[in-house]
């Protein structure tokens, strides 16, 4: 499957280099930048609208270099709000920019509009500035951005709204027209604005927001057909906001003056159905943290062993277990087929910027074919060796950069299996006791013998 | 008539009363084992699988080495990451039996795919080898007297605290295999010595081998084994199977023991060695005599014995001196001295008296270990001085010794504790056996089954102990029906069950409340019983390990380097290991010093973090603090015109760290981390700001601040406090590259001296005439 995708992706490559269609144009767009957390999270609501002759499918989203490097998801809505096809594509002779072609559900017909909604996430895009603070100061970032959505097509009107986390703004970008009103910014609105416009603002604001970022995240998810599904998680975690300069003062932050930006716990959701949760890292169990279970969920408020402050670092392992049937059954084929998360929640507003999710399937499986949700990188499948196994268990390993909350999407794995191997283990087992009972009663019979001989030779 | 019981033993029976002798022989071994592994994961349970207190925490990192990079490379270990910048040859300093013994299970089992990790492993590893000491205990009291007796001793053994106290879990320490090694070793020899076989003799040597590989104790046994040579030649009681089992004993011993890279040639260069040797010699010497007398007359081998022993002792004697004096035999060491008089280490080496488990024993510890057994085992001693043989001489000498030792050091206790046990079990397998016995006509064998019964009840009792009640009525209904002496009869045996059960109840009580802290994470109990988790300790070492640069060196006290060096994966100066003494007074010094000497200390030894332990807040005892007259003390001996201990104290002689107490203390490095901004803390409201709860004091220095340091992490409770040396530059004035610094002109020209030399009034009201005076200009 997955090499189909890639197949696909390199026609794509090779033949995708779009024509931008000069027909359709941007009749309103409404832009609202989210700052609130560590992310950046734009909400483009665009109406189009095709003023050529022919009816259009297609509609081209582009998003400009550099900060395409640090694009972690784009989801496209209609109006209805469901998911629109899109697919990369090039646009002729701008190379850098990163492009999406959209197939509009219906084909747009001449003087016709219609809205979509682009939702597109980033990361690492609020810079600390101050880069260090000491521990009492407030840590303030700073956001680049654009006034306007940049679009191959013309804009008719628009207006972006910038949310922020709090209502101090060191300063800000003021174009003709913009407002602030509490914590928010308001740019425009703006009228016929050319394609590929970029007016950049900058906003320098007041943000306390957890800035974690996991560094790495290692899933290892072990399958086993006597009903349960073992998830364990290396995760390495690291606070990407301003460095703390200077002392760290125990009693400051006993006293709380100051200090919000350090992050002293945070919440992870784990499956209604987990159980036998543990909480570790290489020095042994972390004796600060929580389980709540909810109806939907269960919630676990873990507290690193110490709380983070700008450039710190921890990593810890989370580890659970959740029942098997839940996840994994047998299609009509008669293969079986797993459904799991490609990556769980660590924490809100979580950035994690690199995955790898290893899967452990049961001992003997055959023709495994997997499904990801997203364009993920197979590595090469490994072997590993479980308790008593005498034949090896295959390992996928999926990898990825850069995600977000919202890649929380379920991979599908189908693979054949015999039942019968579930017995392989209990039987060599039982095999080894009874060898070893074998070997403890000849050993007796001889020990007996012997103590004989000796005693007759006694006597 | 006890003799007599002991030989029953030997006398087989019919084959079914083998059969279930045996069976009840087994049952109770395995029941010791279960128990004796089970109450000793009281820490386990209270708290988790973890590496206790301090030198595990070196032995586990060292086997985790090992296992990742395997044994020949563990051999080769250098370790720059201790002493710095001195560095640590570990492979040729350490006992490698340990980590050998646990690297091989983990192997044999990730052979079968039994993934355990090598943490686990370092865990149990004590509990487990307690069983198997109780095996080989139970074996070594067999040899010595009769199975009813060694069962005995195996119960008491699997759970006895003066053992426990060195092998729960979690303690993973070379002593939690040595005495294992200790009781087999001694098995094999008695063994040997009874049966005069080379293989015997091969087998002790090997268990010796392992002894040596194990735990620097095994000097005890290379001392006690010629002993008991040495006291059975002065009993006449020569034989060609002592001779044959020691000589052979003692060579491939000697060879073996030399192949551990830590011990190398000190078996043959150092005193503590020598009297094997000697008695090495004496044996051949006696053996000789014995052969001529068989060959001379009575008048000649008398002459004969008189000037050649008087001349072989004599030379022997003098090689012994001339080698010691050339410098080929080494001295006694210190610990050894030590061990002959108390007041030694504290006069030549504080370093020693510093660690609690040097200091002498106290009465109290000896109950406090050995419950009643310290009660019981004379009588033991007794049986065997009034019925002696080839092998009671040795337990004799064993306990003799072993008493005296235990008396000189806590930590010595451990090797009393197994021949108590051995001890004990003879006496009440003795006192049973007169006790429980029917009419011997009628019932000889039953007498036999009881014996062995009594343990294997005694040793429900154990769990009982632990859980519930105790069935103990219908063992003693059984002996009704006799007649003669059975009010005496029950009584007695009623007291002896009560007594037994009471030293299971205190075991297990002594287990649970002091063994079972893995002393890296505390537990303390709120008012309304709830149970609080301290886990300071480990919260500043993993802040060490992942917010420090990877090479970065922090200082502590000794005591921490191991912990340090496995917990957080850095480079310290001094650890637990106390080879060098005047690196730790180097250190010592650092920390009693004012901070700018200690500056140009820290900075010589390249230090980037100071650890002090500060437990003022919790109110935690073993803190740096409580220990600081220690390190002034151990920094004096080296550095006697910088550090005088007198200094710390005030003129009345006391040690304090309020008002009254020294200016030297009080400006003190160690002072001054340990209280940085404690001052200003108020830990509720009875109490003034700066008031320490450890030593019930407000501190004398309260407002103070740290020009050469700034604190780096504290942790959640206060009880470890990291910080960091400051580089020159973030002291003082930030450098400034020559080429931009700006140097003041000098021909600054005041305003004052601009204009005319006298004063103005500022804000002078200008008056201009034919004009009204306004207020503002």
């Amino acid at each position: 499957m997955w090499k189909s995708i890639l197949l696909l992706l390199c026609i794509t490559y090779v033949h995708g280099a779009e024509k931008v269609n000069k027909q359709i144009i941007n009749k309103n767009v409404e832009r609202s930048i989210d700052l609130t957390s560590q992310l950046v999270k734009i909400s483009s609501v665009i109406t189009i609208e095709n003023a050529g002759k022919e009816s259009v499918q297609n509609y081209l989203i582009v998003v400009e270099s550099p900060v395409n490097g640090n694009l972690s998801i784009i989801t496209v809505k209609d109006a209805l709000k469901e998911d629109v096809k899109f697919k990369p594509a090039e646009i002729e002779g701008r190379k850098d920019l990163t492009a999406y072609n959209v197939i509009l559900k219906q084909p747009l017909d001449s003087g016709r509009a219609t809205v979509i909604t682009v939702e597109t996430i980033f990361t690492k895009s609020l810079v600390p500035h101050p880069t260090s603070i000491l521990q009492k100061e407030k840590q303030l970032v700073r956001y680049f951005g654009n006034a306007y959505l940049y679009s191959p097509y013309n804009t008719k009107k628009q207006t972006t709204n910038v949310a922020l986390s709090s209502r101090s703004i060191e300063n800000y970008t003021k174009l003709k027209p913009s407002s602030q009103s509490d914590s928010t910014i308001t740019y425009g609105p703006f009228q016929d604005i050319q394609s590929y416009s970029n007016e950049e603002i900058v906003v320098h604001y007041e943000n306390n927001a957890p800035f974690l970022t996991v560094s790495r995240l290692e899933r290892n998810i072990e399958i086993s057909h006597w009903g349960n599904i073992a998830i364990e998680e290396n995760i390495e975690i690291h606070h990407t906001g301003a460095k703390l300069k200077g002392p760290f003062s125990r009693y400051d932050y006993q006293r709380d003056s100051g200090s919000a930006h350090s992050i002293k716990s945070y919440r992870t959701i784990l499956p209604a159905a987990a159980h036998s949760i543990y909480y570790r890292d290489s020095n042994g169990n972390i004796s600060t943290s929580n389980v709540k279970t909810r109806n939907e969920w269960t919630e676990l408020e873990l507290k690193p062993r110490f709380p983070l402050f700008g450039g710190w670092q921890s990593s810890y392992t989370l580890g659970y277990s959740v029942p098997s049937y839940q996840y994994l059954y047998k299609n009509k084929l008669g293969e079986y087929v797993l459904n799991m998360r490609l990556i769980d929640h660590v924490f809100d507003d979580m950035h994690v910027e690199e995955l790898e999710t290893s899967i452990v399937l049961p001992v003997g499986v055959s023709n495994i074919r997997v499904k990801t949700p997203y364009e993920t990188k197979r590595l090469d499948d490994g072997v590993t060796y479980k308790y008593l196994d005498s034949i090896g268990r295959t390992i996928i390993k999926l990898r990825k950069n850069n995600l977000v909350e919202q890649h929380i999407q379920d991979f599908e794995i189908k693979y054949e299996w015999k039942f019968t191997l579930l017995f392989h283990e209990p039987l060599l087992l039982t095999l080894a006791m009874f060898v070893l009972f074998v070997f403890a009663i000849i050993y007796v019979r001889l020990d007996f013998s012997l103590k004989k001989t000796e005693h007759q030779k006694k006597e | 008539m006890v003799q007599a019981g002991s030989k029953k033993t030997q006398v087989p029976k019919l084959s079914s009363k083998t059969g279930i002798s045996s069976l009840i022989i087994f049952v109770v071994l395995l029941l010791a084992w279960i128990v004796g592994f089970s109450s000793r994961l009281f820490a386990v349970i209270r708290f988790e699988s973890i590496i206790h207190e301090f030198d595990p925490w070196f032995n586990y990192r060292a086997t985790a080495y090992m296992v990742k990079h395997g044994f020949y490379n563990f051999l080769n270990w250098f370790d720059e990451r201790a002493w710095y910048p001195l560095g640590r040859i570990v492979g040729g300093t350490v006992y490698p039996g340990l980590m050998l013994t646990s690297g091989s299970i983990h192997y044999f089992l990730h052979l079968l795919h039994i993934n355990v990790h090598i943490r686990d492993i370092c865990v149990f590893l004590a509990p487990v080898f307690s069983g198997l000491t109780a095996i080989s205990t139970y074996f070594l009291t067999k040899e010595l007297w009769s199975a009813g007796a060694g069962l005995f001793a195996a119960c008491f053994i699997a759970i006895v605290p003066g053992y426990i106290s060195r092998s729960v879990a979690g303690s993973y320490d070379n002593e939690g295999i040595a005495i294992f090694a200790l009781q087999f070793t001694y098995f094999l020899w008695i063994k040997s010595v009874k049966t005069g076989s080379v293989f015997w003799a091969i087998t002790a040597a090997l268990s010796y081998f392992y002894m040596v590989s194990a735990w620097g104790g095994y000097v005890f046994i290379i001392n006690l084994i010629p002993l008991h040579v040495f006291v059975l030649l002065l009993m006449g009681r020569f034989s060609n199977r002592l001779f044959t089992s020691y000589t052979t004993f003692y060579i491939i011993g000697l060879i073996c023991s030399m192949q551990i890279p830590f011990v190398g040639f000190q078996p043959i260069r150092t005193s503590e060695h020598m009297a094997a040797s000697g008695v090495f010699v004496l044996l051949f010497a006696v053996g000789a005599l014995k052969y001529l007398q068989s060959m001379l007359s009575k008048s000649e081998f008398k002459s004969v014995v008189i000037y050649g022993g008087l001349i072989a002792a004599a030379l022997v004697f003098l090689t012994v001196v001339l080698l010691t004096y050339a410098g080929y035999i080494a001295p006694w060491s210190g610990r050894f001295y030590s061990l002959w008089d108390t007041g030694y280490a504290k006069i030549h080496i504080p370093i020693i008296a510093s660690v609690s488990e040097h200091q002498p024993t106290t009465w109290f510890s000896f109950f406090f270990d050995l419950h009643i057994l310290a009660a019981t085992f004379p009588a033991g001693l007794w049986y065997c001085i009034k019925n002696v043989n080839d092998e009671r001489v040795f337990v004799i000498l064993y306990s003799i010794s072993a008493v005296y030792f235990a008396g000189v050091m806590v930590r010595l206790m451990l090797t009393l504790t197994p021949v108590v046990c051995i001890l004990s079990g003879i006496a009440f397998s003795g006192l049973l056996e007169l006790f429980l016995r029917e009419d011997d006509n009628v019932r000889p064998e039953e007498q036999e089954d009881e014996d062995q019964n009594t343990p294997n009840k005694r040793q429900l009792y154990d769990k009982a102990g632990a859980g519930g009640r105790l069935p103990k009525i219908k063992h003693d209904q059984s002996k009704e029906s006799d007649g003669i002496g059975q009010n005496i009869r029950s009584i007695v045996t009623i007291v002896i069950m009560l007594l037994l059960m009471l030293f299971a109840v205190h075991c297990t009580w002594v287990t649970g409340n002091a063994y079972s802290s893995p002393s890296i994470v505390l537990a303390s109990y709120g008012s309304d019983g709830s149970r609080q988790i301290l886990d300071d300790f480990r919260e500043a070492y993993f802040w060490l390990s992942q917010n420090t640069a990877d090479d970065a060196r922090v200082m502590s006290w000794w005591d921490y380097g191991y912990q340090i060096a496995g917990m957080a994966n850095r480079t310290t100066l001094v650890d637990n290991n106390t080879w060098n003494n005047s690196h730790i007074a180097l250190v010592g010094k650092a920390m009693s010093s004012n901070e700018t000497a200690a500056y140009d200390i820290m900075t010589a030894l390249d230090v980037d973090y100071v650890l002090v332990i500060f437990g003022g807040v919790i109110g935690y005892s073993g803190d740096d603090i409580n220990k600081f007259l220690w390190m002034v003390r151990i920094a004096e001996g080296e550095h006697p015109k910088d550090i005088r201990e007198s200094d710390y104290f005030t003129e009345h002689g006391e040690f304090r760290v309020d008002a009254e107490g020294s200016p030297t203390l009080l400006n003190s490095l160690m002072y001054k981390l340990s209280y940085y901004r404690f001052g200003e803390l108020k830990l509720d409201y009875r109490t003034p700001a700066g008031y320490d709860r450890t030593r019930n004091a407000v501190i004398g220095n309260k407002d103070f601040s740290l020009t050469y340091l700034e604190e780096a992490y504290t942790t959640e409770h206060w009880l470890v406090r990291v910080y960091k040396v400051k580089k020159p530059d973030e002291f003082n004035r930030p450098r400034i590259p020559v080429a931009n610094r700006v140097i003041k002109s000098p021909n600054f020209i005041s305003k004052k001296s601009n204009k005319r030399k006298k004063g103005t009034i500022k804000n002078k009201p200008v008056v201009v005439k034919g004009k009204r005076l306004s207020k503002n200009q």
